[in-house]
Order: structure tokens, then C-alpha cells, then sequence
């Protein structure tokens, strides 16, 4: 039998095959140079990723390994802004290397790239099998950095429960990926897409096997996305695991379960019809969980006392208001999406770069330490201030942008639908839950520009740190007043996910 | 033969145990031990579907996610070691000091 | 140079706000220096703006529309007519006599404080010059973080729930208007093909019945909060309060407006039959607010909260003459709008002298102060008659012409509303005599020292134009009027259409100077009553 042997096209990889080769060479050199090297292990790290945000923008869009990895716009998109995550996640990483983790930089830093690099897989994946490697490459390092203080109950226990909740959610997501396996002959979701237009399906009427394939999927991502019912780990991990760490995980690992849910539901079941369920109820199955992600997200951070705890539930209900771009299963829907995580990048790495900032100068992370901030460190408490702002979708900054988008694409799509009232209801919602957002958010800008006493600490950021903040403010404030670049950019994966029109 | 459903009822039991025995157990290591049942439940169901299918997908995806299971346990089992280093206990109701 | 002088004006506070920041910290008076200077500059650029405005002309002026974000149909345009010339000014110098008046008061944070300001003043200039709908909304946002700061930071005892019960008070309005804003836009998708946030072209839009009474429900909550029509009025006492003086000058000399503004640039254009419809509900609701507010206001034992509550009031009237829909309740709604600035701005301004120098402002607490402060009694007298809209004042011209408007329109809501005016009079008269006259009961009273320089100039051309409008308003209401008649054209036109009486356009001769030529103008909106 002949067998066609794929094309191999190891020069699409290149960027994810130099990040790993350079993970290795950040343990090596750590090693090497007797684990006694101050901060340059870091700079090596940081200089790793732009070397490979470079490559991918030399390597150009194409296929590898027959079409296992695909570089599209989608994945291009998607590979920057994580790239953006592990840069910003690393260069707010300096303070706690100093302190905390001093004698394990190297595998700090080569787990952050290792994650990094099954991101970037995971974006180019257009085939279940690797977006399973993928998922399972980006969380498997993030396991071992939630714990990485060993000594630390809080980071271990953090790291023990985002252990056992992404290995249950991936255990989940293989079973329903064998389902659907089963159901269409194929693990490319190409095909996919073929074998559900043919509505015979090998094993005649299936359809409560594929709804069970569906609830597990959903299960799972819901699980790294931390949906609501699945969102309960979020609080506690982000809480517990080192800050550059818990920064990480809400855009990199949320990023990664919103490419893999593009992918398998958005794009893949796109045309997938039964009696039972048409793609408008899963839709508004997405909606529900929408909804109750911004609900209870917003509900609950208001009575946080840890500003981490805070941010994750504030993180469940960006995660809210990030599938309602979903929902829409329209282009201008999916490019909403890319779009809001693209600033979201901004303002979450930054407002978690300032919270390490501030634990690693004063070892809290209780918002009351932040009283009188404003007095003592004015321009760090403005920029902390503009993050949250942007947060919460005060306009002009960027994140009013992304969720306006958002919102935007789903009304559209309900205008031009019948049967589409719940969509407006879900937008009256999203944007009320808005104002409780306003009001947690505005309530650590209180905290730090109205009180009446001094803070004892003065804020002093080490460079990297500085960094940091400053790409997080300049993208905020330049994406907010001048987003179409970005949104150009966005628009584009929306070609590359093959929708039906 | 064999029927496929057969393997498939086999491996829906085993993937309710597992999923039974991950919400129930209390004990870090039987927890891990059921999530392994979980993923050899799918891939049980893989490997069935891909020899009914004829189609050998499925099995790659077999070979690669019990490599992934392996990694999974290396990091895991280190973490529950870690976790006993520091509280003598591998009990997860005693890991409550972030509220669960 | 035409079509950029409205960018001018708006932006140029960015270059104080730039100066600020990189001004040394512990050269306050540095600061305070630069945002004087550059407000000055902007309140001449705005005068510039006010002289080169061709009062004949109809539709916008100085537009200036450019592509922002094209992804969204989302266009950088700007341009003004009559109305928003009127309330650029306006803001433009409110917001330098408040820079002034917070000379002394502010002496910690002192440049965050400034920067706050003029970050305010782009705010609201721009929200007064814009014709895009998105752009409309920021402004409209931009407005309300560094007034958060304003009440939050420099405010008073209870600053921090004052704070943030505006906000969210604030907040909730504008995200109705912008569900609202999503289906308009989303609708004009559908209707044009093509995304267009552009206020002018919108309003071309015919929308159905049904909808258009919830898109005008969403915006007019939106605007009503912040006008503050009478349920929605709970956050203005706290915040007016609890702000420092600038603040509240700024707060009801220039925010409240953004409310009715909204109603005249958006709402009604926007929403013709809707308006009819809602029309009644609002009047009455205004009515309440005239005689609510009042009432309130004559029992408050703080003067401040007594100016809060006559906001209120003062602001019902606007509303009324607004949705009488008349020339002449439109006419006098903007000039009100005005007015109400002036004298509101200028009677905080006052309420924050004695405040300086008291520390208090509890009624009971002063008396007697025309003894020691003969120019303080004077300024506050001429201030209170035009609050009261005596004749010769510009309180008199706006209310006159709204009381007209409204009789036209309804004879009930007239007499309601008249008696509002001889209520405005009861408070205010009578907080005057308890607070200016009267035998000095207080000791602390006798010490008090007269206006310096400084206030004085800050108050002077507040009466200046208090007198000027009051004597010859022609030139306001020259610039008002093309605005106002295309406005009416347009709704008496739907007016006609579902078979309602229009009612009479045309113009008291006397006041605005109109010809008869002007007024066969729209002879077709005429009804014979």
C-alpha cells in the first residue's frame, strides 16, 4: 500500500520549536552557572520570547505535518497574545525570584516557556488530537508553578487543587473527544465538519451520545475557562500560586481554553444539526453559563478582602463577557473575542504585575494594605487605578472597546435572528453586571485615593516590573483610542475559522 | 464478534466510577488513581471506536494520552508528596486553608 | 483652520494636564499657575469660537467628521450649533472661575486636583461638541472618573458614599443608553447597510413605534439621572454636598446640562413619535421636580444642600420648557440651561466664601453677615434675585420664556409651574434674610472679613452676565434660535403625521427679535386654538 508521507514543514514550528529549544537552555545555563546568576536568567527568558515573536513574524502563514499544525490568522493571533502573556507574566516575575524563588529560576522559567509552548501548539491545532497535547502541554508545567513555593502551605494546597481539577476536566475532555471520534470517523475537526453535514452518521442516530460528547467538552474547557459551575478552583488557586503565576494562568491558560472551545464548537460543530439540538440551544447553553459567569463573577469579588481572590473572581466574569462573543457564532462574534482577550492581556497582566509589585515589597496582598497609596506612590496607584478602570470598561480606555465589541456583535446577530429575545436579555444583564464590576474595581481605587491615612509603604518596581506596567498602560490607553490595528487583526481570524454563513 | 457496544458500555462504567470515585474519595492518591480510570475509559472507547471504524486515529490518540497520563502522574505524584512534606496529611479535606 | 478650532478647544486642556504632570511636586502654586493659564487660554479660544459662529446659518457648524474606527463606523465628528456654542462658552468659563475659586481651598494633592479639572473640561466640552454617538459616549464617561475623584478625594465628611453613590448612580444610566446605542446602531445596520454612529444621520433613521419608546425610555433614564428629573434625583444633594466647591460648580453648572442636552441633541431628534408619547409622563414628572424641590429646598438647614435642591427645581423648568416643545419653552429651556449655571455656579461660589472662612454652613450659624461683609451681601443679593428671576436679571428672561412656551402648551402645567416661581422666591428670600440680615448671634460672625480681590473677580463677570442676559439677551438667543426651529421643524412634522395638533411656532417679537418673514417660516405648524 502506498502510503503518502506528510509533508513535514518543520519551518511553520520554528518559533514553538526555538521557545522549547530555549527552555532547555535556561534550565542549562541555570545549572551551569551554579544557580548564582541574579536576574539574568530572567533577561534570557524575556530575550527567548521576543526571538520567537520575531520567528512568527518571519514564518508566515502555512501547514506542517500534513494538517496537524496549521498557521492561520487565528493561530497568529492567538500565538502573539500569548507570547504578550509569558513576556509580561516573566517580567513581572523579577521581584519574587529575588525573595522567594531564589535557587530555582531555570525551571521557573523553563516550565513558563514549556506552558507557553503548548499555548502556541494549542492555537495551531485544527485536529482534537493535538488540541488534547496542546491543553495538556500548556496546564501540566502550570501545575508545578501554582506549587512552586514548596514551603508555602498556600501554594502547594493552590497547587494540588488546579492539579486535581485540570486532570479531572482533561480526563472529561478525552472522553467526550472519543465520542465525537466515534460519532464521525475523524479527529480532524475539518472533517469533522464534513461527517456532520452528512447527517447519516456511521452508527445511525447517535444523538443523545452526541449531546453527552458535547456536555463533556464543554465540561472540561468550562473547567480551564473556570465557567461557572466549574469555576470554584479559580479563587483559591490564583490566591495561593505565586502572582506571576496566577497572571499567567488567567490569560495563558484562559486564552488556551477559549482557542480550544473556538475551535471544537465554534468552528467544528458549526454545522452539526439534530433534532434534539439545533446550534442556536447550544448557543444559548453558552449564554446561560455567560450569564452566570458575569453574575456570579461580579457578585462575588465585591466582598473580597485578597485582591488576588478579587481578580479571580473578576477574571470568572471576564470570562463571562468574553463568551458572549461566542455566543454570537458570527465572525464579527469570534473577532470580538480575540479582540477582548488581546486587551484583557493588557489589563489583567498589568493590574497583576502591580499586585506583585506590591506583595513582593510588602508581603500582602490584602486590598486594606493599599490605603493611602495614592499619597506615597502616586503614579503606580494611577496606573494600578487605569488597569482596573480599563477592567471594569470605563471608556476611553481599551477594555470599554472589547466589551462593547463584544455586546455589539451579539446584538447584531440577535437583530438579524428570530427567536432571539434572550440574547437581549443576556446583554441587559451582562451590562448591569457591569455596574457591580464598577463598584468592586472602584472600590480598591477608593481604597488607595481616599483614604485619609498615609500608606507606610513607598512603591519601588524593579525594571522589568516597570516594564511591565508601562506596556500594560500605553496598550490600554493607545488600543483605547486607536484600536483599529488591533481590531484588523482580530477581524482576521474570523477568515480563518470557515464559518457557514 | 464482539459487539462495539459492549466495549462502550465497559467503558462507561469505568469512566463512572472513576468520575464517582474522584467526587467522592477523600484521599489524594485514590483520587488520582480514579482520574486514570477516567482516561482508560476513553481511550478504551477510542480503541473500540477505531477498530470498528477501521480507522488507526485512534490509536495514536491511545498511545499519546497515556504518555500525557504519564507526565500527569510524575507532576501529580511529586505535588503529593510535596503536600505530605508539609502537612502530614493526604487527605484533601485538610487542604482548606484557601476556603475550597 | 475653521473645521479644527472645535479640536482646539476641546484638546487643548490636554497641554495643562501634560505641563502638571511633569510639574515638581512641591511647587503647588506652579500648578495651579499652568491650569489657570490654560483654562484662561481655552475660555479665549472658546471666545474666539463664539465670534466666529454665523448665527444665520442652519445646521452645524465648524464640523469636522474624519474616520476614527473604521471597524465600527465609528467617525471623529465634531460640530456645533447654537445650543452647544452657548454651553461651550459657558463651560469654558465656569471651569476657570472654579480653577480660581479652589486657589486657596486645595492645598493637598494639589496636582492631581488640577489635572482632575481639566480632564473634566475636555469631558464636557467634548460631549457638547459631538455628533458621533460613540464619541458622544466617551466624553460622557470621561466626565465621570475624575468627578469621582473630585468629590472623592476633595470632598467633604461624607465624600466617599457621595463618591460612589455617583458613580453608580451615573454609571446605570449611561449603560442603558449604551444598550441603547448597540440596537440603534445595529438597527441603522440593517436599514443602511452600513455601521454609522453619526447623531445626524441616525436621526434620519425611521425606527417602529414599539421600539423607539425603549430606545427613548433607555436614553431618557440615562439623561434623566443626570438632569435630574425627581425620582432620579437622590445621588445630587449627597454629591453637591459633599464636593468640594469647584466641584459643584462645575457639577451643576455644566453636568446637569449634559442631561437636558442629551434630551435635545439625542432624545427627541432621535425619537420624535416616542417623545409625543412620553410627553405628559415627563411634564408631570418635571412639575413634581419644580414643586418637590422647592419644597425640600426650603427646609434644608445647610445652605449648600438648600442650592442643591433649587437645582432641582431650577432644573424641572428646564425640562418643561424643553417638552413643551414650542419656540418659545425651548428657546427659554436653553437659555435657562444657562442661567441656571450662572447663578447656580455663582451661588456655590458664594456658599464656599462664607464656607472658607466659617467652616460652616448651617443657616442657624450665620446672620447678621451684611455687617461685617457689605460686598458679600451685595454680590449674594443680586445672585438670589436672579436664582428667584427677578426682571432685569437673566433668571427672568429664561423662566419668562419657558412659562410662555408652557401656557401655550398646557394651561394646568402652566399654572403648576408658575407657582414653582413664587415658591423659588419663598426659599430663597428667606435663607437670604436668615443668613445675610438679622443681628450677628454668632460671635465667630463678627470676625469675618470682606471678599478680597480675588473673589471678587471671580464673581463680577458672573453678575456681568447675570446682567447682560438679563437686559439683552438678543445675542443668545439669535444663536439659540436656528438650532431650536430645526429641532421643532422635525418633530412637528411626525407631530402631524400621526394626527396630532402641532402647536403654535412663533416667537415673542419683543424678546428674540424675530421678524415676521421668520415666522411664516413655519406658518405650516401653526393651529388655530
Amino acid at each position: 500500500m502506498d502510503f503518502p508521507f506528510p509533508e513535514y514543514n518543520l519551518q511553520y514550528m520554528l518559533p514553538e520549536i526555538f521557545l522549547f529549544v530555549w527552555a532547555l537552555v535556561v534550565i542549562s545555563f541555570d545549572l551551569l552557572s551554579k544557580r548564582n546568576n541574579g536576574s539574568t536568567t530572567g533577561y534570557l527568558t524575556l530575550f527567548g520570547i521576543a526571538i520567537a515573536g520575531l520567528l512568527l513574524g518571519l514564518v508566515g502563514n502555512g501547514k506542517g505535518f500534513g494538517k496537524m499544525f496549521i498557521n492561520d490568522n487565528v493561530a497568529v493571533f492567538f500565538k502573539v497574545i500569548f507570547l504578550g502573556a509569558a513576556f509580561m507574566a516573566v517580567g513581572s516575575s523579577f521581584g519574587v525570584m529575588q525573595k522567594k524563588i531564589v535557587n530555582h529560576r531555570g525551571e521557573f522559567y523553563a516550565l513558563l516557556l514549556m506552558s507557553t509552548t503548548g499555548m502556541m501548539f494549542l492555537s495551531s491545532s485544527q485536529e482534537l488530537l493535538s488540541i488534547y497535547l496542546g491543553l495538556e502541554l500548556t496546564t501540566i508545567p502550570l501545575f508545578a508553578m501554582a506549587a512552586f513555593y514548596k514551603d508555602d502551605k498556600l501554594s502547594v494546597e493552590s497547587g494540588i487543587k488546579y492539579f486535581i481539577i485540570g486532570a479531572f476536566s482533561s480526563a472529561l475532555m478525552v472522553y467526550g473527544m472519543s465520542f465525537l471520534y466515534g460519532l464521525t470517523g475523524s479527529t480532524d475537526l475539518a472533517q469533522m465538519k464534513v461527517a456532520f453535514f452528512k447527517t447519516h452518521l456511521q452508527f445511525g442516530d447517535m444523538g443523545i451520545v452526541m449531546i453527552l460528547a458535547l456536555i463533556m467538552l464543554a465540561a472540561g474547557i468550562g473547567f480551564k475557562l473556570a465557567l461557572p459551575p466549574f469555576h470554584q478552583w479559580a479563587p483559591d488557586v490564583y490566591e495561593g500560586a505565586p502572582t506571576p503565576v496566577a497572571a499567567f494562568l488567567s490569560v495563558g491558560s484562559k486564552g488556551a481554553g477559549l482557542i480550544a472551545f473556538a475551535k471544537i464548537f465554534v468552528d467544528g460543530l458549526y454545522a452539526y444539526h439534530s433534532p434534539d439540538m439545533a446550534p442556536n440551544d447550544w448557543g444559548m447553553l453558552i449564554g446561560i453559563l455567560a450569564i452566570a459567569a458575569m453574575v456570579l463573577g461580579n457578585v462575588l469579588a465585591i466582598r473580597q478582602t485578597n485582591i488576588k481572590r478579587m481578580l479571580a473572581y473578576s477574571s470568572i466574569a471576564q470570562a463571562g463577557y468574553i463568551m458572549i462573543g461566542m455566543v454570537a457564532l458570527s465572525a464579527s462574534g469570534i473577532a470580538s473575542v480575540g479582540f477582548y482577550l488581546f486587551i484583557y492581556l493588557f489589563a489583567n497582566m498589568g493590574a497583576f504585575a502591580a499586585v506583585a509589585v506590591f506583595e513582593d515589597m510588602t508581603g500582602s496582598c490584602q486590598i486594606k494594605s493599599y490605603a493611602g497609596l495614592a499619597r506615597t506612590s502616586p503614579f503606580f496607584s494611577a496606573v494600578m487605578a487605569v488597569f482596573l478602570l480599563s477592567l471594569a470598561g470605563i471608556p476611553p480606555l481599551a477594555g470599554f472597546l472589547a466589551k462593547y465589541y463584544v455586546f455589539a456583535s451579539v446584538v447584531d446577530v440577535a437583530q438579524r435572528s428570530a427567536d432571539s429575545s434572550w440574547m437581549y436579555w443576556m446583554v441587559g444583564i451582562g451590562l448591569l453586571t457591569t455596574v457591580f464590576a464598577l463598584f468592586y474595581y472602584a472600590n480598591v481605587i477608593k481604597v488607595m485615593f481616599f483614604s485619609p491615612e498615609t500608606s507606610p509603604y513607598k512603591v519601588e518596581a524593579p525594571l522589568p516590573a516597570k516594564a511591565v506596567l508601562a506596556i500594560g498602560v500605553i496598550g490600554v490607553l493607545l488600543f483605547g483610542l486607536y484600536p483599529e490595528p488591533i481590531l484588523q487583526f482580530a477581524t482576521g481570524i474570523s477568515s480563518s475559522l470557515h464559518f457557514m454563513p | 464478534m464482539v459487539p462495539i457496544s459492549a466495549y462502550l458500555i465497559v467503558a462507561v462504567v469505568l469512566f463512572g466510577i472513576g468520575t464517582m470515585g474522584v467526587l467522592i474519595s477523600r484521599n489524594i492518591i485514590v483520587l488520582f488513581m480514579c482520574v486514570e480510570l477516567m482516561l482508560n475509559a476513553a481511550n478504551l472507547a477510542l480503541i473500540a471506536f477505531s477498530r470498528s471504524l477501521n480507522i488507526m486515529d485512534g490509536h495514536a490518540f491511545v498511545f499519546l494520552v497515556l504518555t500525557v497520563a504519564a507526565a500527569e502522574a510524575a507532576v501529580g505524584l511529586a505535588m503529593v508528596i510535596t503536600i505530605y512534606n508539609n502537612r502530614e496529611s493526604i487527605n484533601i479535606d485538610r487542604f482548606n486553608i484557601l476556603k475550597w | 483652520m475653521e473645521s479644527q478650532i472645535l479640536t482646539l478647544v476641546t484638546f487643548f486642556p490636554l497641554v495643562g494636564i501634560v505641563l502638571i504632570m511633569l510639574a515638581p511636586k512641591d511647587r503647588p502654586d506652579t500648578v495651579k499657575g499652568v491650569a489657570l493659564l490654560v483654562s484662561f487660554v481655552t475660555m479665549l479660544l472658546s471666545f474666539w469660537l463664539y465670534s466666529m459662529f454665523d448665527k444665520v446659518a442652519n445646521g452645524m457648524q465648524f464640523e469636522l467628521n474624519v474616520p476614527w474606527i473604521t471597524s465600527f463606523g465609528i467617525n471623529y465628528h465634531v460640530g456645533i450649533d447654537g445650543i452647544s456654542l452657548l454651553m461651550i462658552v459657558l463651560t469654558a468659563i465656569l471651569t476657570v472661575l472654579s480653577i480660581l475659586a479652589s486657589w486657596n481651598s486645595i492645598t493637598e494633592r494639589v496636582k492631581g486636583y488640577f489635572i482632575s479639572m481639566l480632564l473634566l473640561q475636555i469631558g464636557m466640552i467634548g460631549v457638547f461638541c459631538a455628533l458621533d454617538l460613540f464619541m458622544f459616549y466617551i466624553f460622557w464617561e470621561v466626565m465621570l472618573i475624575p468627578m469621582y475623584f473630585i468629590i472623592g478625594i476633595w470632598g467633604g465628611a461624607r465624600r466617599v458614599y457621595a463618591a460612589i453613590k455617583f458613580v453608580l448612580f451615573t454609571m446605570f444610566g449611561s449603560l442603558l443608553m449604551l444598550v441603547a446605542i448597540l440596537y440603534v446602531v445595529s438597527a441603522y445596520h440593517g436599514f443602511a447597510n452600513e455601521y454609522s454612529f453619526d447623531i445626524l444621520k441616525l436621526a434620519t433613521m425611521p425606527i417602529a413605534y414599539k421600539p423607539q419608546l425603549l430606545l427613548f425610555g433607555a436614553f431618557a433614564l440615562a439623561f434623566a439621572i443626570k438632569v435630574p428629573l425627581f425620582p432620579f434625583h437622590t445621588w445630587l444633594p449627597d454629591a453637591h454636598v459633599e464636593a468640594p466647591t469647584a466641584g459643584s460648580v462645575i457639577l451643576a453648572g455644566v453636568l446637569l446640562k449634559m442631561g437636558t442636552y442629551g434630551f435635545l441633541r439625542i432624545c427627541i431628534p432621535m425619537f420624535p413619535q416616542a417623545t409625543i408619547t412620553y410627553l405628559p409622563y415627563i411634564c408631570v414628572l418635571a412639575l413634581i421636580a419644580i414643586i418637590y424641590g422647592a419644597l425640600v429646598a426650603m427646609v434644608q438647614r445647610d445652605v449648600k444642600s438648600l442650592v442643591a435642591f433649587s437645582s432641582v427645581s431650577h432644573m424641572g423648568f428646564v425640562m418643561l420648557g424643553i417638552f413643551a416643545l414650542n419656540l418659545q419653552g425651548v428657546e427659554g429651556a436653553v437659555l435657562q440651561m444657562i442661567n441656571h449655571g450662572v447663578s447656580t455656579g455663582a451661588l456655590f461660589l458664594l456658599v464656599g466664601m462664607i464656607y472658607e472662612r466659617r467652616h460652616t454652613r448651617l443657616i442657624s450659624e450665620l446672620g447678621g453677615i451684611v455687617k461685617v461683609m457689605p460686598v458679600f451681601a451685595t454680590l449674594f443679593m443680586i445672585v438670589t434675585l436672579s436664582s428667584i428671576g427677578l426682571p432685569l436679571t437673566n433668571g427672568f428672561v429664561g423662566e419668562f420664556l419657558i412659562l410662555i412656551g408652557t401656557f401655550k402648551a398646557n394651561m394646568t402645567y402652566g399654572v403648576i409651574a408658575t407657582s414653582g416661581v413664587i415658591l423659588s422666591a419663598c426659599y430663597m428670600l428667606w435663607m437670604y434674610q436668615r443668613v445675610i440680615f438679622g443681628k450677628i448671634t454668632n460671635p465667630e460672625n463678627e470676625k469675618l472679613i470682606d471678599l478680597d480681590w480675588r473673589e471678587k473677580g471671580i464673581l463680577i463677570p458672573l453678575v456681568v452676565l447675570i446682567f447682560w442676559i438679563g437686559i439683552y439677551p438678543k445675542p443668545f438667543l439669535d444663536r439659540i434660535e436656528p438650532a431650536v426651529r430645526s429641532l421643532l421643524t422635525q418633530t412637528n412634522m411626525v407631530r402631524e403625521d400621526i394626527g396630532e395638533p402641532a402647536f403654535t411656532v412663533e416667537t415673542d417679537g419683543s424678546l428674540s427679535g424675530m421678524t415676521a418673514e421668520d415666522v411664516n417660516l413655519n406658518s405650516k405648524g401653526e393651529v388655530h386654538e
